[in-house]
């Protein structure tokens, strides 16, 4: 109980307070505590299980798949954050320094991340199909060789990459386009004054400035893309081959299609334990670029 | 170092008119202060003349050179903003340091000029600190800092002391008319507070809906005010206005029958025919006299006491009077005291015009 709260207060507090801890316990902390209780044991064909230590991890330092699926997850990630942050800066300039553009046209910039993923999942395989998609027919009127886009192991994960910054660098250029209209107008006014030409300006000043508001654009689109799922599993399904095979997807399959549990709860911990490092190294980044 | 020049300078935002059309001559090594209520145009007309607001019409001549369309960065002017407008993500040295960088300077050039600049301001110990680390006060020296590295044509500061506390905004008052002195580069001054343009001033320029109700050094504008507006704008506490009606040879204080104020002959030839006007005192123009068979009694219903002065409020003619007293004098609410204004120190107003009749 707080100090300087009498009994009555100290009942009030816990009454009000249960619901929140209770659906806390319920749907996070269960369900965390489970799985890594999960990734302890291992099950057999009729479902009964055996605790076996840390038998599933070793076994993933073994697995070639699962290094496969780490560097497909960080190729994605890395290659996603960049394209969504160039593009989400460039939308978020853009939308603020244009007076033009009209309010419809604004919403309709930003519409993408609105859309449910799977309905996004499904509108780009068909755009990218290699025989009857738009894409290719766009390339080919254009002269240049058609792809096989979402079918080439080689360019399967750009191109994956490019779905999601399609739909989610407006989402980075509205976080960033609400830490540009935040920024102090005197100090573009001195730096006019200054004589700072407007490439000078972006570079020292805003960039710098919007640094703190990127980084927390970063950290939301770190904890999505290093759990990669929903528009993979539309489009590749983690092929061809184990192409796009990411962690999360890899996960599912040996946890859904081969029911081995026990294994996908230790690929699900390992994943997460990724996750909150990311996360916690850029809220560092955070600290260390506010001013 | 450069004269500035304006000539039917309008400012217009759509439909509203700012300034309809201003012409001021700032003559070199000057320090102007714009003076004027919130809304007068001010701190527009500095933005114009910094080359951050474009103009509607009308020239600015800085030096010989015409300005107008040129870009703030060209104009070689530097500026001192409300907020300080510090880059809050560099240091002290790299805010000071960043537009001569841009001039393309060289490192060691740029060290000096920063070093020197820090010495005049007395913010050497905080060079690598960043402006969130730095006080109101430090800030202020800062953004001067900013300004003075550049050694610009003209320094242009934007109401820099309303930040700060009282005691603080003295200090800095003052410290920037050291400056001023000391770096003899003409500068204009933009504030709401007619003490600062007072005491700062080697000539104030007060404003009233973008116009120049009057332009001069400070004890002109103080002592013959040009009208109403600028009588009652400057001076603290303002001067006490009081309705006058003909009577008989001379004039009647209204709702004060047979109160005869004091005013000047100079004023009288200038009066005429007229049978209305406004006469003004200045607090410190009451005389507690109370052997004069001319003053009059009023009941102190309010007492501020200053230490150096004591200001008294009373009731004359309908209006609420001040008065500056000797704080040896102790008034005390509710007691009755013989006033008589100086004379000679009266000013008289056209009711219609406001403009001052002398």
């Amino acid at each position: 109980m707080k100090p300087g709260l009498n009994d009555s207060q100290g009942r009030q507090l816990a009454a009000l307070s249960a619901p929140a801890v209770i659906f806390t316990v319920a749907m996070i902390a269960f369900p965390v505590v489970y799985t890594i209780w999960l990734g302890f044991r291992s099950f057999s064909s009729t479902g009964a299980s055996s605790f076996t230590g840390l038998a599933n991890y070793t076994a993933l330092i073994k697995d070639g798949e699962f290094w496969n699926g780490l560097y497909v997850t960080f190729a994605l990630y890395i290659l996603s954050m960049v394209l969504q942050l160039v593009f989400g800066i460039y939308l978020a300039m853009l939308l603020f320094h244009s007076k033009r553009l009209s309010g419809f046209l604004r919403s309709l910039l930003i519409s993408p991340f609105m859309m449910p993923p799977v309905v996004a999942g499904m509108m780009w395989l068909v755009i990218l199909d290699p025989s009857l998609g738009a894409a290719n027919y766009i390339l080919q009127s254009l002269g240049l060789p058609p792809s096989e886009w979402l079918a080439s192991p080689t360019w399967v994960i750009p191109t994956v990459a490019l779905i999601d910054t399609w739909q989610w660098a407006p989402y980075v250029a509205l976080i960033v386009l609400g830490g540009l209209q935040s920024l102090p107008p005197s100090v573009y006014e001195a730096a006019q004054i200054d004589g700072a030409s407007p490439a000078r300006v972006f570079r020292r000043i805003t960039l710098p400035l919007l640094l703190p508001t990127i980084v927390t654009a970063a950290v939301l689109r770190s904890v999505d893309l290093l759990r990669f799922f929903d528009i993979i599993y539309i489009t590749t399904q983690g092929g061809p081959g184990n192409a796009s095979n990411t962690l999360n997807i890899y996960g599912f399959r040996v946890g859904f299609e081969f029911f081995n549990i026990g294994y996908a709860s230790a690929l699900m911990i390992t994943l997460s334990a990724i996750v909150l490092v990311a996360v916690l190294m850029l809220n560092r980044l955070r600290s260390a670029v506010a001013w | 170092m450069a004269s500035i020049s304006i000539k039917n300078l309008s400012k217009k935002f759509g439909e509203l008119t700012i300034i309809p059309g201003l012409d001021l001559e700032i003559a070199d090594e000057e320090f102007v202060v714009f003076v004027g209520p919130s809304g007068c145009g001010k701190s527009t007309l500095l933005r114009i003349i910094a080359g951050l607001e474009p103009l509607s019409g009308g020239e600015i001549f800085i030096g010989d050179t015409k300005v107008n369309g040129v870009p703030a960065s060209k104009r070689d002017i530097a500026m001192v903003f409300q907020d300080y407008a510090l880059y809050p993500h560099m240091t002290v040295y790299d805010n000071m340091a960043f537009a001569l960088e841009l001039r393309g300077m060289t490192r060691p050039e740029i060290d000096q000029r920063v070093r020197r600049a820090a010495g005049l301001l007395h913010i050497e110990p905080f060079l690598e600190r960043k402006p969130k680390a730095l006080s109101g006060g430090q800030r202020q020296r800062v953004a001067m800092g900013r300004a003075i590295v550049r050694d610009p044509k003209v320094f242009l500061f934007d109401e820099p002391l309303s930040n700060l506390d009282a005691k603080l905004r003295n200090q800095v008052r003052a410290e920037i008319k050291a400056l001023s002195q000391e770096l003899r580069t003409t500068m204009i001054f933009v504030t709401h507070d007619q003490v600062e343009a007072m005491t700062m001033a080697d000539r104030i320029v007060v404003l009233k809906g973008g116009e120049i109700q009057q332009y001069g050094r400070p004890e002109e504008v103080y002592e013959t005010p040009a009208n109403q507006f600028v009588a009652g704008f400057i001076g603290s506490p303002a001067m006490n206005f009081f309705d006058i009606r003909r009577a008989g040879d001379g004039f009647a204080l209204v709702g004060a029958d047979g109160l005869k104020p004091p005013v000047p002959d100079a004023a009288k030839a200038g009066l005429g025919a007229m049978q209305d006007a406004v006469i003004g005192i200045r607090p410190e123009h009451f005389l507690h006299a109370p052997d004069d068979p001319a003053a009059f009694a009023v009941t102190i219903d309010l007492v501020e006491p200053l230490g150096s002065d004591t200001l008294v409020h009373f009731n004359l003619a309908g209006v609420r009077t001040v008065a500056r007293v000797n704080p040896e004098l102790r008034p005390k609410v509710g007691e009755q005291l013989k006033f008589a204004a100086r004379p000679g120190k009266a000013h008289v107003f056209d009711k219609a015009s406001g403009r001052a009749i002398r």
